[in-house]
């Protein structure tokens, strides 16, 4: 079983630790929730994660490779690999929903023609696959700016699915949403954790959501890991402290 | 389901490309066309560019390299400069001022007649529509050489645009203040010079202050017709081909129009920051 | 309120209109002293200015047409008529043509280069800093230096003909154009550019769906302005051999061909305020577009 490990992983802005000495294991096929207060470095771990973020000190590998110095194209490879969505989804709002989760693809098998907005019909052919699997098909052709929020989100999960990743890192997926449109994603990524055995790792800032949803909680406080361990352990203590309740 | 349930499903998503955007790939031919055109039109050789270019060589070769440097006419630089920058002063203060009656007669917070408004727009356009050197080059026939023409070239020019964008900012003024002082009585006098003009000054500064700016670009120019300024010894030394002393001044416009844009933005910022 | 802080109001009401009036007063000693500066460089000098406006009403009624209305729509053998005023005519329209061509080739190209270069002069797209600062400032340089002068030295180069203006316009268009481009750029919002790079794809795909979808409008639009600037540029190319109506223009001004200068004048009005207004509404129905 391969698996993701980070080793004394540190980020510094200006003179402030985002990330301070970061060391955890994931094993494949898991679903792993991030918590803590916005501001703990959450997002910084996942950005770093997917070398979005460059880290100042420690090492993260996979399997043999060392991401931490991928470069160029083997970095490119590793990025679709390890797919990502983000609170605001990052949709490009003014083309369809079809172009959109197609682009997923540019980082797999990228071709000139694709800059002139033609794909082959294979992808496209996964592409609907894809959006068939969060009964977004019937939507293909609509601008990306017309779908709800929850909506959109789908469409970036589909897009994350064509880079047939080995992870999928969700940056605050649901921050954005109501509750109804939040459970609809959570679901959609469990199904996609259970189902095609890609590693979740998701930042979460409701505790509620991470103990109901993931098999693992990794709790972070000033860039430390405060909290590692199943749902179960997580006592009322620790929340208290990972969410600094008794400063309030 | 099987990929060609997929495809039956979406028929247009399987389309070929030019029934999926016929209006792109027209748009694109057309430019194509036309490009294929131009080159038959102009004549355009590629052999004859290529030769244009190697003449140009000890051109830009000259224009790094400055042997006699000590003894150009610096004095007469400096002149140009000057004239320029004060050709381009003049010329915007008068436009300005000018401006304002026009800018306001041409707005319909100010005259409601719409013919007045008409006939007053389609002369602004009238004006817009010829280019300043064309202007200078009247001028210089009617004043003889000389930056004078050039100053009443800028005039000319600049009443065209800045009395349209006057009275544009006079149309977007807020009617609330206006009508407060209609509503108490006021002159229709007193009305706009307290209702309207202290919404519209900050404007109507900044927007000169911007032609400024763009004018200490175009009176560079103004000197290639004898209007005066910088272009004549710019352009007179490019007749002579001496293109070290060329390129120098145009170094120097360039620096002199950076430095007058920073001020100029300052300046805007100050105005309508307030 | 109490009396104490209406009295508080009222000084900082006072303090604020100070400021102003001094304000003002230091803005109207400045204007006044750079006329006065101004004036002396510039050798204004009254008698000048009053002899000449004569001189300048001469030469308008001398320009302009001479039409009877008995005559008006008679032949151009005939004096006082449309078609006298107007017998060169064709030549005028296949100069007005080849003006048009010019202003539309230099565009397309201009705006062509511009877009390629932008991406490298935009910090936050550009791949390299040196590449940006590069970029950037030779775009700044082709910006700075109006297309006239290179006019005169691309017709010295490749002598007279609107080649010369053509690529003067180019350079000149593509300097203006690729500034604005880059700095579009550097507003715009790098969610969707994040996006594709954190999916793996390449500079040229971050660049082609991550930015070009959400700037085209505002690129397209800026480009529609600098069409509209290119045809006046045009029509004074010719004054110094680089093609397009100027040249006849020029010609007639100076050897005071009198009524074709207001034939030529009124043409290149027409055909400036046309293509004005055409394209303010293609940039209107773009933006109008752009907002559905």
């Amino acid at each position: 079983m391969r698996s993701l490990t980070i080793k004394n992983l540190k980020k510094k802005f200006k003179n402030v630790n985002a990330v301070d000495g970061i060391n955890i294991e994931i094993n494949e096929g898991k679903m792993i929730g991030i918590i803590g207060r916005s501001g703990a470095g959450k997002s910084t771990l996942l950005r770093m994660i997917n070398r979005l973020t460059d880290p100042s000190e420690g090492s993260i590998e996979f399997d043999d490779t060392k991401v931490t110095s991928l470069k160029g194209r083997a970095l490119r490879k590793w990025r679709s690999e390890c797919a990502m969505i983000f609170q605001q989804f990052n949709l490009i709002e003014r083309l369809d929903v079809l172009t959109n989760v197609l682009i997923g693809s540019l980082g797999r098998n990228y071709s000139i023609l694709n800059l002139f907005g033609i794909f082959s019909k294979e992808e496209k052919i996964s592409a609907l696959r894809n959006l068939e699997r969060f009964d977004l098909s019937e939507k293909a052709l609509q601008r990306a700016s017309t779908l709800s929020g929850g909506q959109q989100q789908r469409v970036a999960i589909a897009r994350a699915l064509m880079q047939n990743p080995k992870i999928l890192l969700a940056d605050e997926p649901i921050s954005s949403l109501d509750p109804k449109n939040a459970k609809r994603v959570m679901d959609d990524m469990r199904k996609i954790n259970r189902e095609d055995g890609i590693t979740v790792i998701c930042n979460l800032h409701s505790l509620e959501v991470a103990k109901r949803y993931c098999d693992r909680l990794i709790g972070l406080a000033d860039g430390k890991v405060v909290f590692d361990g199943s749902p179960d352990e997580l006592t009322l203590e620790i929340s208290k402290e990972l969410y600094d309740l008794d400063n309030d | 389901m099987t990929d060609k349930d997929i495809t039956l499903l979406h028929p247009k998503i399987f389309l070929p490309l030019w029934r999926r955007s016929p209006w792109v790939i027209i748009f694109s031919l057309i430019t194509v066309l036309y490009l294929l055109f131009s080159i038959n039109y102009f004549n355009f050789s590629f052999t004859q560019l290529l030769q244009g270019f190697g003449r140009m060589k000890p051109i830009l070769r000259s224009m790094i390299v400055w042997n006699d440097f000590l003894s150009w006419n610096f004095n007469s630089i400096a002149i140009g400069m000057l004239q320029t920058l004060a050709m381009a002063f003049l010329g915007t203060i008068a436009a300005s001022i000018i401006s304002i009656p026009l800018g306001l007669m041409a707005s319909r917070k100010v005259i409601e007649s719409s013919l007045t408004r008409f006939i007053i727009r389609r002369f602004l356009d009238f004006i817009r529509g010829v280019d300043i050197l064309i202007w200078a080059l009247i001028f210089v026939r009617a004043f003889g050489l000389g930056p004078l023409s050039g100053v009443l070239a800028i005039f000319v020019a600049d009443t065209g645009t800045l009395s349209k964008l006057y009275s544009e900012a006079a149309d977007n003024a807020d009617n609330k203040q206006i009508e407060g002082l209609v509503s108490s009585g006021s002159t229709k006098i007193a009305t706009l010079r307290f209702g309207l003009m202290p919404q519209v000054m900050p404007i109507f500064i900044s927007q000169s202050l911007y032609f400024f700016e763009s004018n200490s670009r175009s009176a560079v120019i103004l000197g290639i017709v004898g209007a005066g300024g910088i272009g004549l010894q710019l352009s007179e030394r490019m007749k002579a081909q001496y293109w070290d002393q060329a390129f120098f001044i145009i170094l120097l416009i360039l620096i002199m129009v950076a430095i007058i844009d920073r001020l100029s933005r300052a300046l805007r910022e100050k105005f309508i920051g307030e | 309120m109490t009396k104490a802080t209406a009295e508080n109001h009222n000084k900082e009401l006072n303090r604020l209109l100070n400021k102003r009036r001094l304000w003002n007063f230091f803005l109207a000693i400045i204007i006044i002293i750079g006329i006065l500066l101004s004036s002396s460089v510039v050798d204004v000098d009254s008698s000048r200015l009053l002899n000449g406006l004569p001189r300048l009403g001469d030469y308008i009624s001398q320009i302009l047409p001479q039409l009877d209305s008995q005559s008006l729509f008679l032949n151009s053998q005939i004096e006082g008529s449309l078609s006298y005023w107007y017998f060169n005519l064709p030549k005028y329209i296949k100069l007005l043509f080849e003006t048009f061509n010019m202003a539309l080739l230099a565009t397309i190209l201009g705006s062509t280069f511009a877009l390629l270069l932008s991406f490298l002069a935009a910090r936050n797209t550009s791949p390299n800093s040196f590449l940006y600062y590069l970029v950037r400032r030779s775009l700044e340089f082709f910006r700075g230096v109006p297309e006239i002068i290179f006019a005169i030295l691309f017709v010295w180069a490749l002598g007279i003909g609107p080649i010369a203006g053509i690529i003067a316009m180019t350079l000149h268009t593509t300097g203006s154009l690729g500034k604005l481009f880059s700095e579009v750029h550097e507003n715009s919002d790098n969610k969707t550019r994040e996006a594709l790079k954190a999916s793996g794809g390449n500079w040229f795909s971050e660049m082609r769906f991550g930015l070009l979808p959400q700037v085209l409008p505002n690129l397209i639009s800026y480009a529609l302005l600098r069409f509209e600037i290119n045809i006046r540029a045009s029509t004074i190319l010719g004054f110094v051999g680089a093609g397009g109506i100027g040249q006849e223009l020029y010609l007639v001004i100076n050897f005071n061909y009198y009524e074709e200068v207001s034939a030529i004048i009124l043409m290149i009005i027409l055909t400036v305020v046309s293509i004005d207004l055409f394209s303010e509404y293609l940039r209107k129905n773009i933006i109008e577009a752009d907002n559905d």
